[in-house]
Order: structure tokens, then sequence, then C-alpha cells
């Protein structure tokens, strides 16, 4: 009987012994290491890169933060920061270019905006490495995969090169972050460097990147061999700056001849629709973010954050949901100089207006799509009309602003107005590629456009959009000191990089 | 069946016994044996036949029958039992001995027990009494001052949990300590009913808590819940009260007519428009608006009702125990919503001496809890709203259900200036929780009393069930909910865990040596899954809201809202424990355990400790002195680990699904859709264990005749491979690492006074310790910065770990000249009434370089004490709590840097700068707009040192009747809290901790309002 009590201490004793090797070998829960994937399983291959449009959907990281456009934006004479004139003051300090206030260094939205393009950049960094994966199992008899793997390096590639150029448009000199494993070490590059690593980016994304409207590609709105062109001549106008003699502006005409004689592009007839549902992914869109609400009147709904309700109409709207916190809005320099061009279209695209009309004491407006906008106390007089998205074009249910619209991001004008532009630095006529942007928005053909002809129709057609290209355009043309109040050449052109950065990265303050 | 019949037999004889023998009546007076005074209530059992006994009555008497020569046991809580045989009809005079400042008290250490006087290292018991006298909704909210080296931070949420700290922060991944209920392991106890809580030990050095090995970086609280005593008679016992809630130092908001000021003051059209469309929609006239909505009182109850109640029965034959208790909490939140916690709990035990080398015995803790959370973004809000609009607006037409005011009407455009009142009502999250935690053990002589075999199985079962449900309504553009439709989370969580503990112990000795040892293993798995499901219009079809229609089903669901996690951790550990004491006068201890888990890559860490102990009162030496009664010293040390990281760390994984997926073809005629993909995070860190190398030294000492007893302890804890989550750069996710060395030492001072004037007993008592925290280094690097990154924290050598960071104020520029005069203010474009930051290097540029440390979260001095005074049957006990040396980030006022238009705390309205001479602590009215005044910097640092007068309990205790087995009865009133002393601005200093990231802990982010609670109770045993 009393043996009895051995039994169990045996029992427990054997079986802690015998179990404890496997005990300990468990893998973490709904966690799939990156080291079970299996690379063989070609059909996968697009998944990493998926990804990283997803990523550049998104604002932290992403494209898409609102503070990011901000800090961007403000700096053009075509943007006041808006709002009250208290919320957000940096933004205040930034476009009078007071950099060295030691309030812009410590500021959140330029260490937001670092944060958000690096942390894209790092995505795709991981991504490429990943397609490096799936290219070590194509066999090489597999000229169809070998190219696919390519084609879709270069779409990340594409993507991190954009995310690149937005970051050196607002600081100026910073790393070309290739390799992940370098982001608490790695130094500054010269803005110049900068935009040769782009360069050469989209020399081999050229080479490819399919040769294909991006809607009519197989991922409909991916970037594709003219996103590429776009960007190149961007960025060797860039590089060109205001010197005529420069060998880039061949480089400029060649790529935008490519995609205007690829015959695959034209402009939508309808400048004020382009920016708005049936200008959606169209002809004219060289390179798009995009987002939806999958035509559904609740449920799952993909946004870019609060991109749009940032720049919707301030104040107090009476329930309609033709309303934001009023950032961004069109300047009076803007209005002035568009009403000076008698540039009708453009005027009412760009810019919703608020106190035209008046009922008791409240003054209002009506939009060209019948949507009531109301005056507010903050004296903010007009809002962005290129992120305004007419309640009639929602899908019935929904109730944010611009929900379900894309982000325009490289326009076919762009090539036409570069290629004109370029044209004309080199002692050619720029007429045709000019004409057509200027038709489309219903104004009159000029014969013999000089260059300022071009910069004045780039600033006419793509005022209030989000990339910072005005401030841009002046600061490569060298007419940022005469045009912008406070900018000093040399000083204005780039913000300090954040505070927070060099604290992380001490190489970032040598 | 031999047995039973043996059994049977001896059944048979006892009661023949009882029949036969010659019974006689035995009178006696129990007093005790220092003072003579009776002891009202002392017990008195016949042994063997716990169902005869009785008490004694006012004057000590007592009177029993019994069989001659049978043995009465004699008991009194606080005093040592004694057994007498009953032999003789003359009256006893039997004297109690008070238990030698409970030295001979057995109290559980880890895995077994051990008596006081043998114990090497620092270990505090608590006293069920000390934490009855409480009336917190949790047990450790209870402990909050009692304990040296015990830091309990507690929150004024119904059903929240208070963060406690055992000798500073040893991890930064995970603060708590770990409690062991039972031999089970648990993150939290708010589960547990104080009631139901027989002792709580708590291991605060690593020489106690190293056989705990990787769990006990933080400390181990052991927590024993009650079971019924061999030999007693049946105890029944009732304890409750019944109180409100009233919340304490509530926080002084700038009225109607400061905040206008201040925007009049700003001078810019739209805070100027705030005034006016105040006036012209709301009352009053131009720049004199005559609203004056104070937030708080709106969204907070004067009086939120709280009671308890538990009944519980225990007792015990000769061979058996059983104990079954039942309680019952409720807890009215103070926000004006639904906003209660109520909690209900079984506790069934029973051990049985099955054979003379069997003992088993089971367990079971039910907890069944209900709670209702406010909508803590609702308090945000009513630190920011203007007071200049309304609660209610008729002519908001647009407003749906009901008519709220919204803040556009005096022209704000941000959700952040929503109105309170609707963020607070519009809100529906209840969470059902039941927990179950069975234990069964068996133990095994297998040689005597000298070799024991434990075996034991513990499991826990939680399951936890959220509703968040957000009705349809609309407030303005800002305040809606989803495209106004209404909405419903369901959350469905459960955890799983168990414990199998198998321990041998030995216990021999000879002559003046004695020594023990125990070897164990245990094998620990814990789980947790959680899925969650949201749905949008649900149709109720008008039926209205009823709770039982929130089902998922109801509506349409979202898919990309669909969202399971879990986690499953293995743990295997083998440890041992070896003690050797010469004559109660040496003392020797040594532990061991190796833990495995499958968290880490490295997967078994090892954790030794040793301690030794002298008592010196026993030497011949101390025989002539007559100050100490009892000296002992100790000198320990061991070491600890961690492994409360999350197992994810340590290789490349892949997010995936819906929401690592790219949209294509969104056209003007297309919806577009999902195109798979996939995010691999490839940056990770590799984590090595985390390990706690403390000594500790101490002595224990009681003299002056015993009245004064304490004891005094230095600590020296230093934690290598520190974990904790770091900011990466270039917008890299913060990422755990073993980023370095941190060292926390201090002293821990425990002293305690009782004695006796007349008739008047009192006690008075205090705890002091005192932390010094301190960063040793950190991998080779200068500094590293934690926190938020606008108002960050710091890592630096020499420096307590996340100390704030920033620039210094050194006033407020008074006049232009004082502008023209520094090229600091130039260059910066500032006006009179800006921040004045002092130049730290004197280089006349103000950067990142003049940024120094301001203070850091941890207090350096915490302290309690107690007075007790006693008389006949009343008692009173007033108790005080504090701490010093610590600062607090107070995030209130800085989140002026993002809501520039926000309402303000009184203090700081109505003092701000208005012209020279002014102040010299406050911007002027536009200076709290710029991001210049704005900076990380003191003005934002303040002091969050406090005392508090913790509890205040008078009571009266009495019997029901004169009868000897009358009922007892304690009545008693209580003020929990009454009164904080602090120089804070916010609502209160004590702001807890983050829940997951420690680097963010000490910033005041608008914590729930500590309450007052006044009650009345009593308490019953019969």
């Amino acid at each position: 009987m009393k043996r009895l009590k051995y039994i169990p201490l045996i029992l427990l004793i054997s079986f802690t012994v015998s179990s404890c090797s496997d005990f300990l070998n468990k893998l973490p829960e709904n966690t799939i290491p990156s080291s079970a994937i299996n690379y063989t399983q070609l059909s996968n291959m697009y998944a990493p890169v998926s990804g990283v449009y997803r990523i550049a959907e998104s604002a932290n990281p992403g494209l898409v933060h609102w503070m990011d456009y901000g800090i961007r934006g403000v700096r053009g004479d075509d943007l006041d920061k808006g709002s009250s004139a208290s919320d957000q003051s940096q933004l205040t300090d930034i476009k009078l270019f007071h950099y060295n206030y030691a309030s812009i260094q410590s500021f959140w939205g330029t260490n937001n905006c670092w944060n958000d393009y690096y942390g894209m950049i790092i995505d795709a960094n991981s991504a490429l490495a990943e397609l490096d994966k799936f290219a070590a199992n194509i066999p090489s008899t597999d000229a169809t995969n070998l190219k696919l793997n390519l084609q879709y390096k270069a779409e990340l590639r594409f993507l991190r090169s954009f995310a690149h150029l937005m970051l050196a448009r607002v600081f100026g000199n910073i790393p070309i972050l290739t390799d992940n494993s370098t982001i608490r070490t790695i130094g500054k590059s010269p803005v110049a460097d900068v935009r040769a690593f782009i360069n050469s980016e989209m020399d081999f994304c050229i080479a490819n990147l399919e040769d294909a409207r991006p809607n009519q590609s197989i991922h409909v709105g991916a970037v594709t061999k003219y996103s590429a062109l776009m960007l190149k001549a961007k960025i060797c106008a860039d590089l060109a700056g205001s010197d005529n003699t420069s060998t880039y502006w061949d480089q400029v005409i060649s790529a935008t001849d490519q995609i205007i004689n690829s015959g695959k592009f034209s402009l939508y007839p309808d400048y004020y629709q382009l920016f708005k549902k049936p200008g959606k992914m169209c002809n004219e869109s060289l390179f798009e973010l995009q987002f939806t609400d999958f035509g559904t009147s609740s449920g799952d709904i993909v946004e870019p954050d609060a991109f749009w309700a940032f720049q919707g109409p301030r104040g107090d709207q009476h329930g309609s949901p033709i309303s934001g916190w009023g950032f961004m809005t069109p300047s009076q320099t803007i209005v002035d100089y568009l009403n000076s061009r008698n540039d009708s279209v453009r005027l009412k695209t760009t810019v919703l207006f608020t106190d035209t009309k008046t009922k008791g004491t409240n003054k209002y407006a009506v939009t060209p799509s019948n949507d009531t906008i109301w005056a507010n106390s903050d004296g903010v007089k007009y809002f962005n009309g290129k992120a305004y998205l007419p309640s009639s074009q929602m899908t019935a249910g929904r109730t944010d602003y611009g929900e379900n619209n894309n982000i325009r991001i490289l326009r076919y004008a762009d090539a036409l107005l570069l290629n004109a532009e370029a044209k004309v630095r080199k002692g050619q006529s720029g007429d045709t590629p000019f004409n057509l942007v200027r038709n489309r928005a219903k104004l009159a053909s000029i014969t013999g456009a000089t260059l300022q002809n071009v910069l004045d129709e780039r600033r006419a057609e793509f005022a209030c959009e989000w990339w910072g290209d005005r401030f841009n355009d002046l600061i490569r043309t060298g007419q940022a000191a005469t045009t912008l109040s406070g900018f000093v050449v040399g000083t204005s052109e780039y913000i300090p990089i954040p505070q927070t950065q060099i604290d992380l990265n001490t190489n970032l303050g040598k | 069946m031999r047995k039973k019949s043996i059994l049977l037999l001896l059944v048979a004889l006892m009661s023949a016994g009882s029949l036969f023998a010659q019974n006689i009546q035995v009178q006696g007076v129990i007093v005790d044996k220092k003072t003579g005074e009776a002891l009202i209530g002392s017990t008195v059992v016949q042994k063997g036949a716990a169902t005869n006994g009785t008490t004694t009555n006012s004057n000590g008497e007592f009177s029993i029958t019994v069989p001659q020569n049978s043995v009465l046991v004699v008991s009194y809580v606080g005093y040592v039992s004694q057994e007498i045989k009953a032999n003789s009809n003359s009256p006893l005079k039997i004297q109690l001995e008070e238990e030698n400042q409970a030295l001979d008290e057995v109290v559980v250490v880890g895995y077994g027990t051990s008596k006081v006087k043998d114990l090497t290292a620092p270990i505090s018991v608590v006293k069920t009494e000390d934490l009855q006298r409480r009336t917190t909704g949790s047990a450790m909210g209870s402990l909050q001052g009692s304990v040296a080296g015990v830091q309990v931070v507690t929150n004024g949420s119904p059903g929240s949990s208070p963060t406690v700290h055992i000798r500073g922060v040893g991890s930064l991944n995970n603060e708590n300590p770990l409690y062991v209920v039972d031999g089970m392991f648990f993150d939290n106890i708010d589960f547990l009913n104080t009631n139901d809580i027989a002792e709580m030990t708590i291991l605060k050095d690593a020489s106690a808590a190293a056989i705990y090995g990787v769990r006990a970086a933080n400390g181990v609280v052991l927590i024993t819940t009650k079971k019924g005593k061999l030999n007693s008679k049946t105890q029944i016992t009732y304890d409750g009260y019944v109180g409100f809630q009233t919340p304490v130092n509530m926080l002084k908001m700038a009225s109607g007519s400061e905040y206008a000021a201040m925007e009049i003051a700003k001078g810019t059209t739209s805070d100027l428009a705030h005034v006016t469309l105040s006036s012209q929609k709301f009352g009053g006239s131009g720049t004199n608006p005559t609203t004056n909505t104070n937030w708080y009182n709106e969204l907070l109850n004067q009086s939120a009702l709280t009671h308890s109640h538990s009944i519980g029965i225990s007792g015990g034959s000769e061979k058996a125990t059983y104990n079954v208790a039942l309680s019952y909490l409720y807890q009215d939140g103070i926000m004006k919503a639904q906003n209660n916690y109520s909690r209900f709990n079984l506790l069934a035990q029973t051990d049985f001496q099955a054979y003379d080398w069997l003992k088993i015995g089971y367990k079971i803790l039910v907890s069944n809890s209900t709670l209702f959370s406010p909508n803590k973004t609702a308090f945000a809000n009513a630190y920011y709203a203007s007071p200049l609009y309304p609660v209610f607006d008729a002519t908001n037409t647009n407003a749906t259900p009901t008519d709220y005011a919204s803040s556009t009407s005096i022209g704000f455009s941000n959700g952040a200036f929503a109105n309170p009142v609707a963020a607070a009502q519009y809100y529906y999250d209840k969470t059902n929780g039941v927990q179950i935690s069975p234990t069964v053990f068996a133990e095994i002589k297998l040689w005597k009393d000298k070799l024991l075999f434990k075996t034991q199985y513990s499991q826990k079962y939680t399951v936890n069930q959220d509703l968040n449900y957000t009705p349809a309504y609309y407030v303005d553009a800002f305040q809606l909910s989803p495209n106004q439709l209404n909405s419903l989370t369901s959350y469905q969580e459960k955890y799983q865990n168990y414990i199998v503990d198998n321990t041998l112990t030995y216990k021999d000795g000879i002559g003046n040596h004695h020594w023990s040892a125990m070897i164990g293993q245990s094998t620990r798995n814990e789980s947790w899954r959680q899925l969650k499901a949201t749905a949008t219009n649900l149709n109720f079809n008008g039926a209205g809201f009823q709770e039982e229609y929130l089902y998922v089903s109801n509506g349409h669901p979202v898919a990309s809202q669909v969202l399971e996690n879990g986690t499953d951790y293995h743990g295997l550990s083998f440890f041992g424990r070896a003690t050797y004491d010469f004559a109660s006068k040496y003392l020797l201890t040594a532990t061991f355990r190796a833990d495995g888990s499958s968290k880490y890559q490295q997967k078994w860490g090892y954790f030794p400790s040793v301690g030794a102990g002298w008592v010196l009162s026993e030497e011949g030496f101390m025989k002539d002195q007559h100050l100490f009664d009892y000296l002992k010293a100790r000198l320990s040390w061991g070491m600890l680990g961690n492994d409360a990281v999350p197992a994810n760390n340590g290789f490349s994984f892949i997010k995936t699904g819906d929401p690592a997926s790219g949209i294509f073809g969104s056209t003007s005629s297309s919806a577009g859709a999902y195109v798979p993909g996939y995010t691999n995070v490839n940056l990770f860190s590799y984590l090595k264990w985390e390990v706690v190398n403390e000594w500790d030294g101490g002595f224990d000492f009681s003299l002056l005749k015993q009245r004064l007893n304490g004891s005094i302890d230095y600590y020296n804890r230093q934690t290598n491979n520190l974990v904790f989550m770091a900011p990466q750069p270039m917008g890299n996710p913060d990422m755990l690492g073993n980023y370095g060395k941190v060292t926390n030492q201090g002293l821990e001072l425990t002293l305690n006074w009782s004695d006796k004037i007349g008739e008047i007993g009192y006690t008075i008592g205090g705890n002091i310790s005192t932390l010094k925290n301190k960063v040793d280094n950190l991998g080779g690097l200068a500094y590293k910065m934690t926190g938020i990154s606008e108002f960050p924290t710091i890592m630096q050598v020499g420096q307590p770990v996340n100390s704030f960071y920033g620039y210094q104020v050194a006033g407020v520029y008074q006049t232009q000249a004082e502008i023209n005069a520094d090229p600091i203010a130039v260059a910066n474009g500032l006006v009179p009434g800006d921040f004045k930051y002092k130049d730290q290097n004197g280089d006349k540029v103000l950067d990142s370089k003049d940024r120094v440390i301001l203070g850091n979260y941890l207090p350096t001095v915490t302290y309690g004490f107690n007075v007790g005074l006693n008389y006949k049957k009343l008692e009173l006990n007033v108790m005080f709590q504090g701490q010093g040396g610590n600062k607090i980030l107070n995030m209130n006022r800085a989140r002026r840097l993002w809501y520039s238009d926000m309402n303000g705390d009184a203090q700081m309205i109505t003092h701000l700068w208005t012209g020279a001479g002014s102040t010299n602590e406050y911007p002027s009215a536009l200076g709290t707009t710029k991001g210049w005044n704005n900076m990380a910097s003191s003005f934002f640092v303040e002091d969050g040192s406090y005392m508090r007068i913790q509890n205040i309990q008078l009571a009266y205790s009495f019997k029901l009747a004169k009868t000897a087995n009358a009922p007892f009865m304690r009545i008693f009133v209580t003020a929990d809290r009454p009164l904080i002393f602090t120089k804070y601005s916010g609502f209160t200093p004590e702001i807890g901790g983050a829940t997951t990231d420690l680097s963010n802990t000490g910033y005041d982010n608008n914590v729930y309002p500590t309450s007052a609670t006044y009650s009345i109770g009593c308490r019953i045993s019969y």
C-alpha cells in the first residue's frame, strides 16, 4: 500500500525528462518568419511590391501625411498655411524661411516628414531584398519571370526614388538609403548626388518597366516606363537649373519626347473634373496613389489618412461633408494671378470660394458642383479646389471629405510643359506641347511661346498641387529670391535636418 | 478496505470514549502574559473535537465542558497558542504570550515556507488586517505606503490596475512584479478579493526572488489565499462596507471670462471670433460672452457609490479543512456616463489528509467581473474644450439624436475641441471577464516528516468579452460616428495558462545543526488568443438599443477589421534551495534556478543566489546588554531574469493580408481592389537575457522591551543587458534591444513603536525608502533619446533612466530693449512675453547643445507612516503616504504645441504675461501659441512630490451578546485618500505608467482622477 506513493513520483520524473527537449522549441504565434517564405512560388513575386504601394498610400510611413504636404507646399507662393493663425504656426515660420529658429529645429512636423519618407524607403529596400530571393529561384531559362523580376524591382526603385526626391526637396543634402543596415550611421550626400542617383535609377527603371500607360498595366495604376521617363525629365530639369546650355535639357527633351511620341497619353479634356472622380486614373495619369471605398456605403475603406480633411473647408459647414481643417489654402497671390490671366477654368478648379453670396448675416458660396461652402470666422477666404470631391460624386452613405478619390502625382501635362520648356531653352519651338496644355484649359494658343510664357503656364497649371513643384520651380529657375519675400539664396532652399534625427544618428550633424 | 474498517473502528471508539469518559467543567480566564489584561474573544477548543469550543467573554473568562484528560487548545490572534490538559475543576489562569515580533511566524517563501527568524533575505509580510482597512477595489491598491521599497501608484478609474514598483525599476520592458497566487503566476491580482487573502509575502531582493528566476526581475509578491484550519470550529465571517467616492484636488480650469481674456489678448481674427461668436450665439455682448461651461463639472459626479460584501465559512476537522467564500464588489466611476465595475468572486478550498502519508487538496478561485469603461478621450476633450460654448444647443439642428452644442459654432474646426459630454455619452464599452483558477495538489511524506514530495497543477483560464458600441450620431463635421452610422466592435479573448510544479523537500538536523534541501521542477505554458470583429450599420429595425442585440452579424461586417492575434510561450525550469543553520544563530541559504524559455533565442538562463544571517543577540557577548532584545545581521546576493519581452524579436517576419496590400484599379469606373501584398520587417534585434544582479545587506532588530521593532536594508541592484524600446532613426519602428546597464540602489528603513499609556494603547510606525537610479552604460553610446519625440526623455550615462530633457527657462523677456540686447531673441524673432531660455554653453546661439536634463519620473524618496490609538473597544488609525524627488511632464499644458486654441488650467491662463513686470513665469497669450514657447523645456516639467492622508479609520469592536459564543462585531467608518498635499498643477501627481512602452512613463496624459472614498462598514464573525 505505502509503496504506491513512489509511483506518481517516478511517473512525473520520467515524464518531465522525456518531454523537455521539444517543449522549448516553439514558433511564435501569428508571425510568419521571413525565412519560411517559399521563394520558388513565383506567382507570389508581386506581393512585396504591392506591399510597398500600400505603404506609399499611407501616412506614417508613406507619401500622404498631411503635415509633410504642409511643409513641402507652404513655401510656394500659391499656398498659404490657412486654418487659424496660431494653429501649426511653425508652418508660418517655415513659409517665412525662419529655418534658424530653435522651434523649427525641434519641430515635430519636420521629423514626421523625415520618418514618413525614410520609413517608406526602408520598406522598399526590404522588398527589393525579397525580390532578390525570388530571383535566386528563377531558372535561367525562364526569361518571362526573370524579366518580371526586373520589372518589379524597377517599380520599387521608382517608388524609392520618388521618396528621395520629396526628402531632397525639403532637406537638401540627405542620405541616399539603399542599405537598411546603415540607418544608424549613414551620412548625408550633397543634393546634386541625390539627383544624380535618382537620374541613374530612372535609367534602370526605363529599361525594365512595363511599356504601357499606367492604367493599362496588369496591376492597373502601377508605375510604368513612362512614369520613370517623367521623373527622369523632372530630375534632369532640376540638375540643369537655369543653365540653358546644360546637356541635361537634352535629356529632358529626349525623355518627354518618348512619352509624347508613344501616343499613349492624352490630356483629360475637362480640367475641372480631372481632379475629381471622372479623372481618376485617366489617360493623363503617369503616377497616382489609389484609394477606394469599394463602392459600398459602409464597411472597408482605404483612405489617405487625414490628407483631404486637412485641406477641407473650415468652420461650421452646417452638416455638409465638404468640411475639414482648412489648411493649405490658395493664396491671394495665386487667385489674383489666375484672375489676371482670365484663367477661369483653372480658377474654378483650383479655388473654392466662401463668401460670394449672403444669406442673412451669413456669407457663403456655391461650387460649380452645387455644394455650399459657408464662410468661417478665421477669415480664410479660399480653400483648395483641387482637393475637392463634390458630395454628388461621393458613394452614397459615405461622409468623409474626399474619400474614394485618388491623389494625383505625375501628369502628362507636366511632360508637355517640360518638353516645351526644354525646347525653348534650346532655341527650338515649344508651341505644340505648350498650346495643348493651354487649349485644354480653354485658353487661346500662343505662337512663339517664350520661356516665361512656359513658366507662367506651369505656375497656373500646377497651382496648389501637393508635391512642392511651385517652390521647386522657383528655385530651379532662379526666381525664388525675386518672387518670395524673405527668401535668401543659399539658406532658404532647405530646412535643417530635424534635431531628433541628429540625436539618433550623429553623423547627420556632420 | 482494511483502512476503512480501521477508520470506522476509530470513530466508534472515539464516540464511545466521549460517552464513557467522565466529563468535567473547566473554567478559567485568559490574560496577556505581559500586561495581565484579559483577552476578550480568545478561543478555547477541545483538541480533536472541533465542534466543542467556546470564546472568552468581556472579562476574558470562559467555561467549557470536556472529557477529563482531554486537551484544550487556547488561541488568540497575534498570540502563541497553548495546549492545556483538562484534569481539574479548579479555575485556570492561562497566560498567553504575544508572538515575539512574529519571529516564530512561518512565512511562505518560494516553493516552501520558512520561519521569520531563519530568513536571510529582506522579506516583507503584509497582514490581512492592514489590507482590509482600505476601501480600494484592488488588493495592491491597499498596499500603498505600507511597505518599504514598494511603490504603488493607483488610478481612480474603476477596475483599473495600480502600477507597482519594487525597489525602483529593474526592467524597462515590464515593471510589474510577478504575482504568485497559491503557486500560479499572474501579471496582476486585480481579480482577487482582499478578504480572500490570508497572507502576502513580498520578496524584495534577488536572493529571495531568485527561486522564481526569469520572471522575478521586478520582485515577487507571494499570495496565499485563506484556508480552513485543522481542528477548528466552523467560523462564519461577514465583511462589508458601503461608501461614496468624490473627486479630490479637482483641477481648476480657466473660466469663460478668463479664457475669453486670453483669446482676445492673442489678437488674431480666429481667436477673437471664438469670443464674439459665443456672445452672438449663446449670450453676452461683444467681447463679453456670458457662457461659462465648466466641462469637468459637466463630466464628473460629485459622488459615486461603492460597496463591497464578503461572506465566508471556514473550519476544519482532524483531517480536513475547508473554506468557502463569496464576495461582491461594486464601484461606480465618477464620470457621468456608463462607467462602473462590479466583481463577483467565489473561493472554495478543501484539503484532506487521505492517509497519514498523503495529503490532497484543491482550491478554486472564480472571478466574474463586468467593467463599463469610460471614454478617456472625453476626459482629454474636457481639458481642451473652450468654456465659451454650452453643453446643449437647440439651434444645432444637424445634431442627432441629442442636440449637443458644437465647437464649430464658435469657430473651431478640429475634433480635439469636440464636445466632451457628447464624447462621454456616445460611448458604450462593456467588458465581461471570467477567470477560473483551480489548483490541485498532492503531498506525499516519503520518509517520516523529513522527506516530502509535493506535486501541484495550477491553471488559469480567463475569458474576456468586450463590446464596444458607438451609436449613430452627429454633433458636427468633426464629431460624428463614421459615416453617421452606428458601429460595434466585439472582442473575444482567452488566456490559458498552466503550471505543473514538483518539489522534493528534505529537512533534518542533529543537535544544533539543522539543514534542509529542496529540489524542484516546473513546466509552464502561457497562451493568449484574441479575435476582434467590427460591423457598422447595425440594424435594430426600430427596436431601439438593447445590449442583447449587440452582435456583429446584425450589421455590415468590415472585412479589414476582422483581426486575430495570439501568443503561446513555453517555459521549463529546474530549481533548488539549501539551508543550514547552527542553533538558529548562524544562517545560510542558497538557491539556484535554471530557466528555459521559448521566447529567447538564447534558450537557457541560470540564476543563483546566496544569503547569510547572523543572530547577534544570541551571542554570549550580547547577553549583558539590555538595549536589544533581538538583533540579526543579513547579507545576500542573487541574480534574476526577465522574459517579459514579445517573442517576435530575433528574426525577420512579414506583415501580410489586406492591411499590407496595395489598391490597384481604382478608376473613374471601377472601385479597385487589393492586390495581395506583404511587407517584410527585416530590422530586428537579437535579445539576450536581461539579468539583474543584486546585493542586499541589513539588520532586523527589536529593542526597548520589544516596543521598538524594525529593519534596515541597503540594496544595490544592477540590471545588465537592459532591454527597452528605443526610437530608431529614419522612421523605423521603435525597437527592443539590450542597450546597457542600469543600477538602482537605496536604503529601506521600517520602524514600529508600540506601547501603552494607561488604558490607551498606541502605535507609531513608518517606512521610508530611497532610490537612486543611474545608467551605467549604454553599450558605448553617450546617450539615447527616448520618450515622446517633441518632449523627449534621454538615457545618459551617469543619469537616471529616461530623464526629461530640454531647455531651461530662465524667465520671460519683459521689454523690447531686452530683446534687442539678446542675439538669441533677435535670431528667433522673439517679442516681449516670450520665454527666455538659458544659453547653457554661452555661445549666444540657442540650439540643441543648450538642452539639459530637467528631472526624472522616479521618486528618490517614498514613505508611509501611521499612527494608531486604541482605548478599550475603540480604535483609531491614521495613515500617511507620499513621495518626493520625482518630476512630471505636464502633457496637458504641452498639448498647446498641437492645439493652440485650447483652454488651460486657471493658474496658467490667469497669470499670462501681459506687459513688462507682469510675470516671469508664463508667456503672453499670443506666446502660448508659438512653437518657441512650446519646445521641450523646464516649463512643462513640474515637481511631482506629494503627501497624502491615505486612510483614516475609526473602529469599534464588541460582542453582540454577553454569552461566550456570541458573534463578534466590528463597525468602522473610513476615509480613504481624503486629502493630498502637492504643488503639481494637474489633477493628480499619481500618473501611473504607460502599459507598453515604459519610456513614456512620467508624462501626465490626463489620467482619470483619484477620488476620496468615505465609507461605513462592519465585520461580523461567528
